[in-house]
Order: structure tokens, then sequence, then C-alpha cells
């Protein structure tokens, strides 16, 4: 009987698909394993061409932090069968805007170019998957590069030090406390066989997927992925599961740093992984929208604008991790002379708290209906499309929850919502204060 | 006769296996390396020979007109949305009052927060339920904006749009919110090392111009902004006759026409404010420093470029290509970067406001390469002034610039911006056609003139940071 329902219920949503897909992608795996997606597009004769490997920070040695963002430049610095800087030259030569990025969860090489390019891209990447040959010069030059970055992007804001050590007191062990840089003395103590490992570790077609979006429809990409990925061996390759942080814990970080000038207070929230979480993801998401999603949010409109507490407030639900979710709110006070944080936490508490009481079910419908009716615009420019679904099924969503995203959305009830808000109170907590060094320097 | 058998000793046949090794040794080792030699990636041949090769693309921008209102209009009915993108020109930072400085800024947040018969909270619900972008922005020459929405909601964009243009409600409360606001953000720009240098060398280069202000204008005349002065700015600098607009997306001409029409037809026709005179900007290599701690030192230089209209641009726009906006490949980022890894990366861009036109760029490194940095710096930056670029530099420039010309395509926002960008400059109506020749155009005498020309000053430059040799505190 089960199995009838089952089946009719499939019958069902076959015929009456209760909301479109949003990106109506196509999926299909290679002959070696390795999958692919394709988005169309068909507004202009370009493509979007991302490869994403599933490697990245989490899957350094730990003491060899940084390896996978070095390595991620070593694959601009030649092949076995395109020397030196042949690799830039020739996309430059080709128009592409080409780039590459590391995160906790994946390295990703992306281009975008005219649609006319698209097999010379693909010949390209798929060589670099296999033939990477950088020499020791190379190693050398990109080893500096990448320190020069550290200091660029994370150690020259005055706020790192504090950004750094908030995360750490969150994820504690995990390797998401980690910078995904490395540390200073990580990235110098890096050596050429390191990267070497890394990429023979990890670098094959059956451990990354291809997304394709633009001007191309799916059969024709199938054909040519097939014709330049489709003939690398795959690899033998383990990667282990991130370790979920089961740990309880309330921590507080209150520091004052040279060159800061204003006051920010930040709670973060260590929730289970997506897999694990009590009810849907969407529910947290819906969640922080409600409470902190921009100026008509409820915590705005009680901290910021009716209370004056606040200059601006914000929430955030991060789940695009293979590890665990992290809720967070932050907050620019209002007052920043003698401002008393035991007293601000605790209004911005009533006022997440009073926010959950007011919520009806006619308030949820509202937002799930802003939120649903910004969906309009992630067709339009095919890098939106391509980042999303990339992304999504890099940290393990499957491209049917991706593509039901509106209806994840739609099914989230007061019940949920109210459900998320409880475990948040449970969650383990960290409460971060950062303030100008000047007027405390007496307090401490 | 016989052959006299030679004694052959032990050495002998070491030898003969040795050598007989050697040539075996050799064939493998080096067979390998001449094979690699010949073998590369067939690029050109997998470009010529792709199915994907002959996909082309007209795009025919329209231009549309009603009453005194012109538009810039591109068909793109793929996605059933409109993307608008709008300037009033002479209207930006430079335009503000005395006493008033970062009034256009409070303006552009001011129109949001509530018009008509809303007020802030229930127009921006009204507009997020709805899926409509409205978001006004200001640059030092003009007072722009971006009006976005999917098709059916075209009516309810209308109504929203002109409520914030026409009846703003400039609401007290929200009003001292959005001056803490900016007040917040005054100092929040003295935090990063590169915004602190960001404002101080506009000040360092447009010294006693109004280029030179700060688009969140003083702590003190934020103070003393009220609403009576942004409603004053609003009625006299928003007008018909400086109005500028791209439309692209989901529109018919009909459309399009009617639309332009209900947006802005109730503008005053003439807006009272002028053109500033343009401003002739001469650099003698002076050297400016902010002594702060920081990771990196930071740096930025500048020296006058050219306008977007006059014939040195297309040269000029080739050469700074091959020498700092290429990216990685540029000579820049060769020598500075790849080479010798000082910096994450260097860059040199064309920056043309109406009223000054400037080649401007910048980098950061740690304060042991800073001078090192600097030193590859001047030496690239002679070399191009003394010998220009070569033949193959130029036509490398040339394909990628002309490859990347689909790239602009990509969003119908950008499009739009793409539209009204055309009028900012003055480009004409038929630049699309004629954007790829005037690339092809240029010639190798006419890069090096204007290598030799622009080249030849010496940059002006600030940098923010403590160097090696300077005490630290």
């Amino acid at each position: 009987m089960k199995r009838f329902v089952l089946f009719f219920t499939l019958c069902l949503t076959a015929v009456f698909p209760a909301y479109a897909r949003l990106f109506k992608a196509t999926e299909f795996n290679l002959s070696n394993g390795m999958p692919v997606v394709v988005i169309e597009n068909h507004k202009a004769p370009l493509i979007k061409h991302m490869v994403w490997y599933k490697a990245g920070a989490v899957d350094e040695i730990r003491g060899k932090g940084g390896v996978a963002h070095l390595l991620e430049h070593l694959m601009f610095r030649g092949t076995k069968l395109m020397k030196k800087d042949e690799f830039n030259r020739q996309m430059d030569e080709m128009g592409a805007e080409h780039n590459a990025f590391t995160s906790f969860d994946v390295t990703v090489y992306h281009q975008l170019a005219d649609v006319n390019k698209l097999e010379a891209l693909m010949a390209m990447e798929a060589d670099r998957m296999r033939n990477l040959a950088f020499d020791a010069e190379d190693f050398a030059a990109e080893q500096k590069i990448v320190y020069q970055e550290r200091q660029q992007v994370v150690e020259n804001n005055p706020a790192a030090p504090f950004n750094e050590r908030l995360n750490l007191l969150l994820r504690g062990n995990s390797p998401y406390g980690q910078p995904i840089t490395g540390q200073n003395d990580e990235i110098m103590a890096l050596t050429f066989n390191d990267a070497r490992d890394f990429y023979a570790q990890y670098y094959a077609p059956n451990n990354a997927f291809l997304v394709l979006s633009g001007d191309i429809e799916p059969d024709l990409a199938h054909m040519l992925a097939e014709k330049y990925y489709g003939k690398l061996p795959a690899a033998e390759i383990e990667r282990a599961e991130p370790k979920a942080q089961t740990e309880v814990f309330k921590s507080t970080l209150e520091m004052a740093l040279p060159n800061i000038k204003t006051t920010k207070t930040v709670q973060k929230f260590l929730l289970p992984p997506r897999k694990d979480l009590v009810g849907s993801y969407f529910d947290y998401m819906v969640l922080a929208e409600y409470l902190g999603g921009g100026e008509t949010s409820a915590l705005y409109q009680d901290l910021v604008v009716e209370q004056q507490a606040a200059v601006s407030v914000a929430a955030d639900f991060y789940y695009l991790s293979r590890g665990n979710c992290v809720f967070s709110f932050s907050a620019r006070p209002n007052e920043e002379e003698n401002f008393n944080w035991a007293w601000f936490k605790q209004i911005f508490d009533d006022a997440v708290a009073q926010a959950m009481h007011n919520l009806t079910a006619e308030e949820l419908e509202k937002v799930k209906r802003k939120m649903i009716a910004d969906l309009v615009y992630v067709n339009d420019n095919p890098e939106d499309a391509a980042y999303w679904v990339g992304y999504s099924l890099a940290v393990g969503l499957t491209l049917a929850e991706v593509e039901n995203f509106v209806e994840g959305i739609q099914g989230v009830s007061l019940d949920g919502v109210k459900e998320a808000y409880d475990q948040l109170l449970a969650a383990p907590r960290v409460d971060g204060l950062l303030k100008p060094q000047e007027t405390t320097e007496t307090a401490q | 006769m016989t052959r006299r058998r030679q004694h052959r000793t032990i050495g002998y046949y070491v030898w003969r296996i040795v050598l007989a090794f050697a040539l075996v040794g050799g064939i493998f080792y080096y067979a390998p390396k001449i094979y690699a030699r010949f073998e590369y990636l067939p690029i050109d041949e997998i470009l010529a020979n792709s199915v994907l090769k002959d996909r082309t693309f007209q795009a025919e921008v329209k231009e549309i007109k009603s009453g005194d209102v012109r538009a810039y209009l591109l068909e793109e009915h793929t996605n059933p949305i409109v993307s608008i993108s709008f300037a009033f020109q002479n209207a930006g930072t430079a335009y503000e009052p005395e006493n008033k400085f970062g009034l256009a800024l409070m303006l552009t947040e001011m129109l949001t927060a509530g018009g008509g018969e809303y007020d802030a909270k229930e127009f921006k619900n009204v507009c997020a339920e709805h899926g409509i972008k409205i978001d006004f922005s200001v640059s030092a020459d003009n007072f722009s904006g971006t009006l976005q929405f999917p098709k059916e909601f075209t009516a309810k964009a209308v109504e929203m749009f002109k409520a914030a243009l026409y009846t703003p409600r400039f609401d007290e409360t929200y009003l001292a919110l959005v001056k803490k606001q900016q007040l917040l953000a005054l100092q929040a720009q003295q935090e990063r090392p590169e915004q602190v240098l960001a404002t101080g060398f506009k000040k360092f280069i447009f010294a006693g111009h109004p280029y030179e202000r700060d688009i969140l204008g003083t702590k003190q005349d934020v103070l003393a902004i009220e609403a009576a002065d942004l409603d004053e700015y609003r009625q006299k600098m928003l007008a018909q006759n400086n109005l500028l607009v791209g439309m692209a997306g989901d529109l018919t001409t009909d459309e399009a026409q009617q639309l332009l029409a209900q947006l802005f037809a109730d503008l005053p026709p003439q807006a009272s404010t002028e053109k500033l005179a343009a401003l002739s900007i001469e650099t003698t290599g002076e050297q400016q420093a902010i002594m702060r701690n920081s990771a990196q030192v930071v740096a930025k230089f500048a020296v006058q470029g050219t306008f977007r209209n006059s014939v040195d641009f297309y040269p000029l726009y080739l050469v700074n290509y091959i020498f700092g906006e290429s990216g990685l490949t540029s000579r820049l980022n060769q020598k500075i970067r790849e080479k010798e890894g000082l910096t994450y990366g260097v860059y040199t861009y064309l920056m043309i406001n109406r009223s000054a036109a400037l080649i401007a760029g910048g980098f950061s490194a740690t304060p042991d390469n800073f001078a090192r940095a600097i030193e590859l710096l001047r030496q690239e930056w002679q070399r191009l002034g003394l010998e220009g670029v070569s033949e193959e530099e130029l036509s490398q420039a040339k394909k990628a610039l002309i490859e990347a010309y689909n790239l602009r395509f990509a969003s119908t926002e950008g499009i739009a911006d793409m539209l009204l960008a055309m009028q900012v400059y003055d480009l004409g109506i038929d630049f699309l056609q004629k954007r790829n020749d005037y690339i092809k155009e240029v010639t190798l005498h006419e890069a090096n003139a204007a290598a030799k020309k622009y080249f030849n000053q010496v940059p002006d430059l600030m940098y923010i940071g403590i160097l090696e040799n300077e005490e630290k505190n």
C-alpha cells in the first residue's frame, strides 16, 4: 500500500509540478565519473565555464594551512603542454575573464567568455586537471604572492584579529576554525612537495564537477565535455567527511583594536550540519530573513527605527558548508560613548524574543513572498546561476533540492520557524564585541 | 693479409659498456624532452574547428523619445524583467552647495525612505514583495539610479518609483537615522588603510577642485543638512535636460516609450546646474605619505590622462591595457608580481570624469618589498614612455579587447548600465557596431605616440604605511 501511495504521488508530481524548477538545469555524468551540470541561458553568446574540485582548506593536513590556496595559484603556472605563463596569455587573447578561488570545502576555476571559445576553455582546463607542471622558481614566486595576498586581504584589515579569533572560538578544533589563507608562518613553511601532493591527492575528474551556464544546449555540452574531460583517467580518491562539532559552550570575546573607530557586536550560534538540523534548513533561512534581512526586518524595525539603540542590524544563516551551520547576528550600536555591552546584549536578546512572540502566520507569508519575489533575477546573469548551483552541489545538496528552492521556502511553517528559534536558544554561542582602543585603554 | 688482432683490455669493454649505456640512456632521457617540445595544446586549431565558432550576436540599440526625455533601448525578451539605468548629469558631489557636503548621498537614501502614501517601512515592503528594486547613487559628476522590476509588476514599479522621485517623505525620524548612519560611515572610513588612502589621494590629486570632496561629506555639514535642503537639491538638480536613460529587458519600443513618459515626464524641464570647467592635472613626481601602521604599505599614483572622445583615447586605452590593466599578463604584473612575488597585484586604469581625466594606478606590498616594487614601477613607466609597446603586444591587446566584446551582455542590468555609459561619454548610438573597429584601427605609431605623450609625465604618488627604514611608533 505504501508503495502504491508513493507511486501515485510520484505520478502526480510528475504531471503537476507544484512549482517550476528554479534553473531548469540538466545533469549527467561523463564516462570517467565526472558530473556535469548545464544551465541554459541563450540571451547572449556567452558561457560561464566552472570546474569545481571537491577539495578545499578543510582537506589540508594540520600545519599545512594554505596549501589548497597556494596550489590554486600554481594552477596558473603552466602544464606539460602549456609552459609558464602561456595559460594566462591565451586566456587574455581569447578575451576570457578568468580567475579561481579557494574556500573551506571547494576550489574553483572559472571563466566567462564568448561561447565560441568554450572548446578551448575545456581543453585548457582539462589539461591542467592532470598535467600541471610548475617548477621551483614558480613555486617560490607564488609562495611570496599568496603571503602578500594574506597581508593585503586579511592582515591589512584592522578588524582581522577580531574576526579570526571569533571564528576560532566558535569552531574550536575544527578545520573550519582555521584561516583559508593559512597562517603567516604556515604559508612560508609550505614546500614544493606539499603543493604537488595536494594536487596528486585531490585533482582528478571524478573528484570534480563541471558547471556550464549560458548559451549551450545540454546535448552539445555533453558531447564536448566527453571529448575534453571524459578521456581523463579517474583516480582513486579518499576524502574524509568533516567531523561535526558537538561541544557545548558559551563564550564571549571582547577586543579593542588599534585603528578601529566604530563599535560592532556579533552573535554567532553553532548549529549541526545541514543534514542533522532539527527541521529543514529553509526554516532557519526564513528565520534569518524575518529577523534581520534588510531594513524591513523585525530587528531593524525594532532596534534601529523604533528604539534607536542601533544604527544597523543584520542576521545571516550560513548553510552552504559540509560542516556545521552557523546562524549569526551583527549590529552597530548607536551610542559610541560609554557603550554598555551587557545592556545592549540584553535588549538585543529581548528584541529577538519579542519579534518571535509577534510573529504571525500572515507575517511569515509576507517574508516568504519577498524571498521568492527576488528569485525572478537569478536566471538573468549566467554567472549568478552558475555560482548558486555550483556552491550548492559542492557542499552536498542535490540538483533536485536546488531546483525546488521555491518549494522549500513555501514549505516553511510558523511552527518550523519557532522550532528553529528554540534550537538557536539552545545552541553553543559566541558573543563578540569589537571596539576602538582609545575609549577602553584605562578600563582594561 | 691477416689483420692483426687488437689486444683488448678490460678498460676497452668497460668503455664500450659505458658508451652503450650513455647512448641508450641519452635516447631515453632526451627523446621525451625533444618530443615534448613539439607537443602542445593546439588552441588555434581547436578554435578554428569548434562546432561553436559561428555563434554570433546582433544587438540593436534604438533611441526613443518622449517629449524632451530621450533614452537608449535594447530589447531583450529572454527573461520577463526590465532594467533601467539613469543619470542626472552635473548633479553629483562636485555640485553640492557649500557647507552641505554629503547632501547628495543623503538624498540617495532619503528618496527610498518613504514617498507619497507610504512610510519608509511600507515603501520598502511593497517593493520587496513585488521584486521591485529602486536604488539611487551618486558619483562626483552625476546623481544616478537604477530601477529593476518583473514585467508583470510594471504598474506597481511606476507607482513606487514616482513616489520616490516626486513625493519623497523626508520624515524627520528617518532623516535622523540616515544622518547617524552617514556619520558612522565617516568614522568607519578611517579604519582600513586603503580607504584612508582613497580619501587622502582625492585631496592630494584634486586639491582645490570640487573633485577632492568625499562622497560622505564632512561631519559638520552632515549634521547641518535639513529636509528642506534635500528637497531643494532634488527640485533644482534633477530635471529633464540633464537626464540620460538606458533601458534594457522585456520591453517593446512602444512599451518603453510609454514607460519613459510615465517615469520622467513630470520632471522640471531645466536643471539649474552647469558643467564644471575641465581640470588639467600637472604631476611632478611628488610623493606624500600618511604615516600609519599596517601590514602592508598601500600606494596610489596618477598622471593626466585623456577624455573619452579625444583622438588619443583608443591608442592610450590599448597602451594602458598592455601596461597595467590586462591582469596577470600586464607588464606591471609580470615584473612586480609574477617574477619577484612582491605584491598580490598592481594595476593601472583610465579614470575619466567629466572634468578630469587621469591614468591612475595602485598596489600594496609589505614594507620590505615596497622600495623594490616602486623601483620596478618607475623603471617600467620610464621604459614605456621611451620605447612604447611592441607590434606583438599591440596585436595581443587588440585581440583580447575585441574577443571580450560580448561579455558586456551578461546581465540585463549591465546592458542598461552600458546604454547609459554610451550617453554619458557621448559615444553615439552606433557605438556597438563601431567599437571593435575603433580598436582595430589603432596603429603602432599612434599607440607609441600616446605612450610617449602620457608616460613621459612623472606620476604623483601617495602611500599609507610605515616604510622599512622609518621609525615605528
